[in-house]
Formats: structure tokens, C-alpha cells, sequence
């Protein structure tokens, strides 16, 4: 099993984040959802929270984000988030 | 010399206006480059939405959700209209304004109820003017228009078509092809058409059920349709500025070679006669 995924955080105008990661916590709109490399294809409308990534350096890295869509498919983590705050 | 003192003060004074056209040249070129940086960032996630939401169109979708929905016949429809707000960007404007009363007076020539929106002062004023109701205007859009902006525009018509008491909506703004080419466009905004190349989600797990994911993308959707129409309209505007600009300024060049011309022919004249008088003068006393 592939041990990285490669995710994109992208708002409306711009491209917050793009690199590889180990495992993130989404705050999806029902509850948190935690995504490893080979999860299953998914798609889920996103909440308000903390986006916690995994980076492929072992560091843990957060965004701020609010409302939007997340997408997993073959490894590939598309978040497009209404609003991103870096913290 | 009176006629050669005039010549000088015309070419001071088209040097000045030169000054002022090429200035704004530039501001439009540095504006321009930021605008189109703006264009290039709001693509990838304006070309994932649509994607996603392409793939979510599953059958019987059209019958869930009121967005969706294809009207069988246009009965009423709202033109959005995206102008600059400020002028002296050649025809810019004109061809935005054009391009809107042309798809107007097809609607109205089609029996259909029409209304329009308008963002930007240029397109307000003359519609005003025209005596035309409009429905909303906002002139608040700046160089750099947000998501939110796009928002308030989308908002009202969304809902209008939501309930039902509009049909179709279109958006008329400038295509950004280069920075010297931006011409006029309309698309249709909704309904939203369906796309033959349709891909199913069954092979994922969805959450919330796709109708009402589908709810909630849809509009974000529609706002991102706008916010890049109104990115591209700001890029198309410096850069129709800049050709503009640039323009006036070559020619306040070709003025001030000829008017310097016909400075110096004046002043040769001038001496030329001096000396013909002194000459005549001298020849009188012999």
C-alpha cells in the first residue's frame, strides 16, 4: 500500500496547499473524518475547523478551513474549501 | 512669431497629455499582471467544482433539486452584465454594453420576459440613461473582485431561479484571449446543461446523499462560474486600458513630431522674412 497521498487544499483564489502527505483530519460536516493513503474513494461536504496534515516530513501542519467539498480518489485528496485560514 | 508661440504652446500641451497616457499605460500594465496572476489562481479550483459536479449527475437528479431543474420553456430570464467601472479603456465597455442589448433584444424578440443585472458603473450609467429598469446594480466591484462579490451578484438570480420566476441566466463579460484581445462573450449560467461526458460517483461513498451534496455545490459552483467571469473581466479591463493607453500615447508622439514640424517651418519663415526686410531696407538706402 502506498504509504503517501498527494493532497491540494485550494480555495476560490488560490491554491493554499499542494504537496504529499502521510494522513490528514478533515472536519467534515458531520464529524471529523481522519483519511490514510488507500482510503476508498470518498466524497463529503466539509464543515468549519481545523485541517490537520501529516506532511510527508513527519511535521504536522494546520489550516483553518471553512465549508467546501473534500474528494479522496486513488490517492489523491482534493480539498476545495470556501475559506482557508493558515495557522 | 504669433503663430509660432501658438504651435509652441499646443506641443507643451500635447507633451503633458503624452505624460499623462503613457503613466496610466504603465499603472495598467502592473495592474494587468496582477489580474491575470489572479485569473491563473482561480482555475484549479473552478475547473475541480466542475468536474465534481459533473460527476455527481446522476439520473433523476433534475427532479431533486430545483437547481437543476431544465425548464422545458423560457418564460422569463435574467442578463448579468459585468462592465469596468471606469473608462478610458478604448471600446470596452461599448462592446460589454452591445453585447448585452443584443442578447436583450433577442430575448424580448423571442417573447421573453426580461431583467437586468448589472456590476460596474460604465454599464449603470448607460442603462440608466437608456431610461431601462434594472433590476440590481452594484458598482462596489474593485480591481481585485472577491468570491463574495461574486456572491452577492449570483445570489439573487440563484434564488429567483430557484423558486421558479426565472428560467434562464446569462452572463455577459469579457473573454480575456490576450491582453489585446478581449472580446465580448454571453454564456448561459443556468439552467446548468448537461454534460454528455457524465461519469458516475457509484464507485464512492458519498456523504451526505448526492442530492443534497449536489445542493450544496451547485451554488458554490455558480458563484466560482462568476467569480472568474468578474477576474476576467478585471484583466480584460487593464488590458484593453493598456492598448488604449498605449495607443494614445503613439499618437500624442506623431502630434508632437508634426506640431515641432511646423514650430520650425514658422520660425524659419519668420527669420527668412527678417532677413528679406533688412536686405529690402538696405537696399533702399544705397
Amino acid at each position: 500500500m502506498a504509504r503517501l497521498m498527494e493532497l491540494r487544499v485550494v480555495t476560490p483564489e488560490k491554491v493554499v496547499f499542494e504537496g504529499a502527505a502521510r494522513s490528514l483530519v478533515a472536519p467534515a460536516w458531520d464529524g471529523w473524518v481522519g483519511v490514510l493513503p488507500g482510503h476508498a474513494p470518498f466524497l463529503t461536504l466539509l464543515g468549519s475547523g481545523p485541517l490537520e496534515v501529516d506532511s510527508e516530513s513527519g511535521e504536522r501542519r494546520a489550516f483553518g478551513i471553512s465549508g467546501g467539498v473534500m474528494k479522496v480518489e486513488s490517492n489523491q485528496v482534493m480539498v476545495l474549501a470556501d475559506r482557508v485560514e493558515p495557522s | 512669431m504669433a503663430q509660432a508661440r501658438e504651435v509652441l504652446r499646443r506641443i507643451k500641451s500635447v507633451r503633458n497629455t503624452r505624460k499623462i497616457t503613457r503613466t496610466m499605460e504603465l499603472i495598467a500594465t502592473s495592474k494587468l499582471k496582477r489580474a491575470m496572476d489572479r485569473m491563473v489562481a482561480a482555475r484549479p479550483y473552478s475547473d475541480a467544482l466542475g468536474e465534481l459536479l459533473r460527476s455527481l449527475r446522476a439520473p433523476g437528479l433534475e427532479q431533486d433539486h430545483p437547481l437543476l431543474r431544465q425548464p422545458a420553456e423560457t418564460k422569463r430570464a435574467a442578463v448579468l452584465l459585468l462592465t469596468a467601472n471606469r473608462g478610458f479603456c478604448g471600446a470596452f465597455n461599448a462592446n460589454l454594453i452591445r453585447e448585452a442589448r443584443t442578447k436583450l433584444e433577442e430575448l424580448e424578440a423571442a417573447g421573453v420576459e426580461t431583467e437586468l443585472h448589472i456590476a460596474g458603473k460604465k454599464g449603470l450609467t448607460f442603462f440608466r440613461f437608456r431610461g431601462r429598469a434594472i433590476a440590481s446594480s452594484t458598482i462596489a466591484i474593485g480591481d481585485a473582485p472577491t468570491p463574495e462579490d461574486a456572491e452577492g451578484l449570483i445570489a439573487p438570480v440563484r434564488d429567483s431561479f430557484e423558486s421558479g420566476a426565472l428560467d434562464a441566466v446569462y452572463l455577459v463579460s469579457a473573454k480575456f484571449r490576450s491582453a489585446m484581445s478581449t472580446p465580448p462573450g454571453t454564456q448561459l449560467v443556468l439552467p446548468v446543461e448537461p454534460r454528455a461526458d457524465a461519469r458516475s460517483v457509484d464507485a464512492f461513498i458519498v456523504s451526505p446523499p448526492p442530492v443534497k451534496l449536489v445542493g450544496r455545490i451547485l451554488p458554490r459552483y455558480l458563484t466560482s462560474v462568476v467569480y472568474r467571469a468578474l477576474v476576467e473581466n478585471a484583466a480584460g479591463e487593464q488590458g484593453a486600458r493598456r492598448a488604449a493607453m498605449k495607443s494614445a500615447t503613439d499618437n500624442a508622439g506623431e502630434m508632437i513630431d508634426t506640431l515641432t514640424r511646423s514650430y520650425n517651418r514658422a520660425r524659419q519663415a519668420q527669420i527668412t522674412q527678417e532677413i528679406a526686410e533688412i536686405v529690402g531696407g538696405a537696399a533702399a538706402l544705397e
